[in-house]
């Protein structure tokens, strides 16, 4: 059983943050939110979320020694020494500890018509795919770049992960403006995809991020955002030199 | 539809723009691009601080030119170079990403500009100490 020393920011609204100590003991084969919860049962008024344990909901997301990640998933062994750092999400008000309120995320999405749906199980034109369709012999998806987004647990990693939000409210983010892109891919409808091209055009849009990439190495779903939003900007510039030739909008 | 929302306040921390602790290949070119963009506005004030001699007479003028000379002005000299070439060439790579071009091989395409970069300096630094 590995011995660890851990530091948990500690923090609630009104309280400066500071890091309490914590050596733990937990299995060989732990995982960090085993770490979190050892350390929790050392001190029950340490705020953590958890759910599902297995990468599919996304709410545990934080950060263990900087790096943003979703402790359920990730091993012990994974790190590189016995002595841990773990903080919240950056880039989100903090309820308490490692908490976070991640809210905004969700309302972004809803405000922009984008509520994440988890509807892969169908194609553009309606068909349902079949698992075989799905994998190829390397275990990856066959229709890759469509069901991408589909794999999003919201765990909002990419807002933390995102240098732009650190300076500014006022950016989409990385997951919304995903979100966007799928939606745009997926639509056959040429108003449709012209309003979410005209979404992705605004204050706070596409043209905020810096490329930092952040957000897709980030990410625990090896979802790729970044590449969405440099899709967006292709998109529009490819509409912007048309319309300066009096083609489309 | 609107892309802002109504959320309450969260902290803004500008200086996790230059934050790479723990951070991969984009977030160094990003960092770097900020820093030597910050540092190319700053040149751009002392260049025209040192213009200004030139309403100071001849004497003033020639006795910038002096110093202009000296090693250590040469050895700034170096320094814009290198926040102009790594700027310039990473502020490319970002706009061609922007086309959709490169987005994939980022990385590699921020190695191959910066080892250009290198290569251009290394004729830059020669030939502002010999000419």
């Amino acid at each position: 059983m590995p011995k660890l020393h851990v530091r948990v920011l500690r923090q609630r609204p009104d309280t400066q943050a500071r890091y309490d100590h914590f050596d733990v003991e937990v299995p060989d084969d732990a995982n960090v939110i085993d770490v979190i919860e050892a350390c929790w049962r050392q001190d029950q008024n340490l705020m953590y979320r958890h759910a599902c344990h297995h990468a599919s909901c996304g709410t545990c997301a934080v950060r263990v020694d900087g790096k943003e990640v979703l402790p359920c998933i990730v091993p012990l062994t994974a790190c590189k020494s016995t002595d841990l750092v773990i903080e919240p999400l950056r880039n989100f008000p903090v309820v308490g500890d490692l908490v976070v309120d991640v809210s905004a995320f969700f309302q972004r999405q809803a405000a922009a018509g984008m509520v994440i749906t988890r509807d892969a199980e169908e194609t553009i034109d309606g068909h349902p795919f079949q698992p075989s369709e799905l994998l190829q012999s390397d275990g990856k998806l066959e229709r890759r770049h469509y069901n991408r987004f589909e794999n999003c647990v919201e765990c909002g990693i990419c807002l933390s992960a995102c240098p732009t939000l650190s300076a500014t409210d006022g950016f989409f983010g990385p997951a919304g403006l995903a979100a966007v892109h799928r939606a745009w891919e997926k639509s056959t409808n040429a108003t449709e995809r012209a309003a979410l091209l005209d979404l992705a055009d605004r204050d706070g849009g596409v043209w905020q991020c810096h490329g930092a990439y952040e957000c897709s190495e980030a990410c625990p779903q090896e979802f790729d955002p970044a590449e969405a939003i440099m899709d967006l900007r292709r998109a529009l510039i490819q509409r912007k030199v048309a319309a300066l030739f009096g083609g489309g909008r | 539809m609107s892309l802002h929302s109504t959320n309450r306040a969260r902290p803004r921390k500008p200086w996790q723009w230059i934050d790479i602790r723990g951070r991969r290949t984009g977030m160094w070119a990003f960092a770097l691009n900020r820093l030597t963009g910050i540092g190319l506005v700053v040149y751009l004030y002392l260049h025209f601080v040192m213009l200004s001699q030139l309403f100071m007479g001849r004497a003033a003028w020639d006795g910038f030119v002096e110093l202009a000379h000296s090693p250590l002005v040469l050895a700034f000299d170096v320094v814009l170079f290198a926040g102009l070439i790594i700027h310039g060439l990473n502020g490319f790579r970002v706009a061609l990403n922007g086309f959709g071009i490169g987005v994939r091989q980022q990385k590699t395409f921020f190695y191959g500009l910066m080892a250009v970069g290198a290569l251009l300096l290394a004729i830059s630094t020669y030939l502002i100490f010999t000419l």
